[in-house]
């Protein structure tokens, strides 16, 4: 009797889970085709164009919507997020490497990672730009101090799936390759790292990701040069045209082919990964 | 002599405050096979990390070829390490698993490869050089593991368990493979086993340990013959403790006084006693002989002094041509003994009384 009436409860909940998911997306592809440059950013649909597509690249004639102030703010983000991918990827895994051996102070060290994570963005953001202002005495770039609030920021998703990752991991196979005469530098590099990779690659997507988009942090950290989260709300705050809306299309695209990488990717060393398992098996 | 490795006063307390290992003294020669022997728990794989260098030495000496190696990381040891699960690299095939450890070495490209296919072809790895190692068998794994560690040429052999994971037909065969393997190369081998047919069919030297201590150290038949506390005989065969105070002394008879009477054994590796003082007889089952009770006493108190303690048959197993014996003697003590089934079939029924005897020479005293 139970189940009778949970099945239709739960439909009704994913029905409306994918709605609120993929909602505004499918709207906003829609509005994304609306006639130029007259139409506007809502229903209906006067005619269906891709004017708003060429528009974002500069391909129409120049009429009264300026272009989307978006392509130096695009490349500062991306290379923004590339640089918080990777220095917050190597610095989460090795103290997620450090925590495998219990140390004095072990307790206190994770919480002030995990914290960089808890603290609320706005704080974060505010608080660095003062530090940068009024102590240190740097001026604040979107690569300084932003950059460092983007680090803090991310540091602890990517220790924190590191330490997942090296929860489970055998050891001895490690210990095999010392007993053999590798060092243990080499180990690492030959043994350690290829078989955490898929963790590696999880860490790498979530910095970059959570970087990418991040905005209270960089709004206060990030100086006069914005990124584009930034760039895109300053937009927002004159007059909206779809031209907005395609390059949400653009950019949605932009994070699939991302995830699409990373399951390739993933999907390489899950394949190894079933051997190992297999071997778990048997043994 | 120099020795290869040698253990000297060797102690190890765990960070959390565990004594793991207490006292430990050995001396190992170049090419002997040892066995660590005992309980869950009582030490044998600290032991075995401590000579890899995995654990830290927390008191004593640590040895191998006269060199004191406490301070020395595994990878400046000469030992090398089989591990119970193998621990084979999942991301290399078999050559590579193989070959890792040579390519450190600095060799000639072609040396190297004629070492691995010199190993792979001794251990019948060639045909599946080229597989990766996940779809393999237990056994063949187990092979690659031990070829892996034999290619960089190590002093001494360190295994923890290495059969422990195998079924019991393929580890009798590893078991011949790798007495035959150690002989012919003449390493050191350090093996850890909590299966006594393992430790008794495979090495020269057995370390029996419990509790972070060597109870003691033998070569595999003496374990049998000659137990020198009562953790050994309850540990290895299968033996009955007959607690007692000594009455008489007679060369190398001690007989002492029970709640079976007086009965006696003998004193093989000569504890110092005195009258009165408290001792053990331990009766191998093998020593122990079973007669039926209809046999007339005075004619048993003849051939076997006063070892004859009357007793009840409880359960008769034959298993193969060996007839395996329970009985219950008055106090509620129970002991087990075998016999070859010719020599006790249908003179013995379940139920019925009888006795068990044995000869002075059979038993040991333990202090
Ligand atoms: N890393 C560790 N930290 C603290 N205590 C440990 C550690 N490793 C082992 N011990 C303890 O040390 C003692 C000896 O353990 P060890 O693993 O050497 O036993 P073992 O003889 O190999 O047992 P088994 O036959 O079960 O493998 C045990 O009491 C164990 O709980
Ligand atoms: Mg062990």
């Amino acid at each position: 009797m139970d189940s009778k009436l949970l099945k239709p409860v739960l439909a009704v909940y994913v029905a409306a889970f994918i709605l609120f998911l993929y909602g505004p997306f499918i709207v906003l592809g829609i509005l994304s085709f609306q006639q130029g440059p007259e139409g506007g950013p809502q229903f209906p649909i006067i005619e269906w164009s891709t004017y708003w597509y060429r528009h974002l690249f500069g391909l129409t004639p120049p009429s009264r919507i300026a272009p989307l102030p978006v392509g130096e703010a695009l490349l500062r983000s991306l290379t923004l997020a590339f640089m918080t991918m990777v220095t917050a990827t190597v610095l989460g895994v090795m103290a997620a490497q450090a925590f495998r051996r219990r140390f004095k102070g072990a307790g206190i060290v994770f919480y002030l990672i995990v914290l960089g994570m808890m603290v609320p963005g706005v704080l974060t953001g505010l608080g660095t730009s003062l530090l940068a202002n009024n102590v240190v005495g740097v001026e604040r770039h979107w690569w300084t101090t932003a950059f460092v609030a983007h680090v803090v920021y991310t540091f602890p998703f990517a220790f924190l799936v590191m330490l997942a990752i090296l929860n489970r991991f055998d050891g001895s196979v490690e210990e095999a390759a010392w007993s053999l005469g590798v060092s243990p530098a080499r180990t690492f590099r030959k043994v350690t790292f290829p078989l955490i990779f898929p963790g590696v690659l999880s860490a790498m997507l979530f910095a970059f990701t959570l970087s990418f988009d991040e905005f209270p942090r960089t709004l206060f950290a990030s100086g006069r040069d914005q990124t584009l989260p930034l760039a895109i709300y300053g937009t927002f705050s004159v007059e909206i045209h779809p031209n907005i809306f395609a390059f949400g299309v653009m950019t949605t695209l932009f994070s699939f082919s991302l995830l699409a990488i990373y399951g390739i990717l993933m999907g390489l060393s899950v394949r190894r990964a079933k051997k190992i398992a297999m071997q778990e098996d048997i043994s | 002599m120099a020795y290869d490795l040698q253990l000297k006063n060797v102690g190890k307390v765990y960070d959390n405050g565990t004594p793991a290992v207490i006292d430990f003294n050995l001396d190992v020669e170049k090419g002997e096979f040892i066995a660590f022997l005992g309980p869950s728990g009582c030490g044998k794989s600290t032991t075995l990390r401590m000579i890899s260098g995995f654990e830290s030495v927390t008191t004593g000496d640590l040895l191998i070829r006269g060199q004191r190696v406490n301070d020395q990381p595994p990878e400046k040891r000469p030992t090398s390490m089989i591990f119970q699960n193998y621990a084979l690299f999942p991301h290399m095939n078999v050559r590579q698993n193989v070959r890792f450890g040579l390519e450190v070495k600095g060799l000639p490209r072609d040396e190297a490869d004629r070492k691995v296919d010199g190993i792979l072809d001794k251990l019948g790895l060639l045909d599946i050089s080229e597989m990766p190692t996940g779809r393999l068998s237990g056994g063949q794994r187990q092979r690659i593991a031990l070829a892996r560690s034999l290619v960089v040429e190590p002093d001494i052999l360190l295994l923890d368990e290495p059969l422990g994971a195998l079924d019991a037909n393929l580890r009798k065969s590893i078991q011949n493979e790798l007495k035959l393997l150690q002989r012919e190369l003449g390493i050191t081998f350090v093996f850890v086993t909590h299966a006594q047919s393992e430790a008794l069919a495979l090495s020269d030297r057995i370390i029996v340990m419990n509790a972070g201590r060597i109870e003691q150290i033998s070569p595999p038949r003496e374990l049998y013959t000659r137990p020198q506390s009562a953790f050994v005989a309850r540990f290895i065969g299968s033996n009955t403790i007959i607690p007692g105070t000594v009455v008489t002394t007679a060369g190398q008879t001690i007989t002492l006084d029970t709640p079976f009477g007086a009965i006696s054994g003998t004193n093989r590796i000569d504890i110092a006693h005195t009258k009165g003082e408290r001792m053990s007889i331990v009766l191998p089952a093998e020593a122990v002989e079973l007669i039926p009770g209809e046999t007339d006493e005075s004619e048993l108190r003849g051939r076997f002094g006063s070892n004859v303690i009357p007793c009840k048959i409880e359960r008769l197993q034959v298993i193969g041509h060996i007839m395996q014996m329970l009985v219950r003697l008055e106090n509620g003590d129970t002991i087990n003994t075998e016999g070859h089934v010719d020599k006790y079939r249908g003179r013995l029924t379940v139920g019925a009384p009888a006795y068990v005897a044995w000869l002075p020479g059979g038993a040991t005293m333990i202090a």
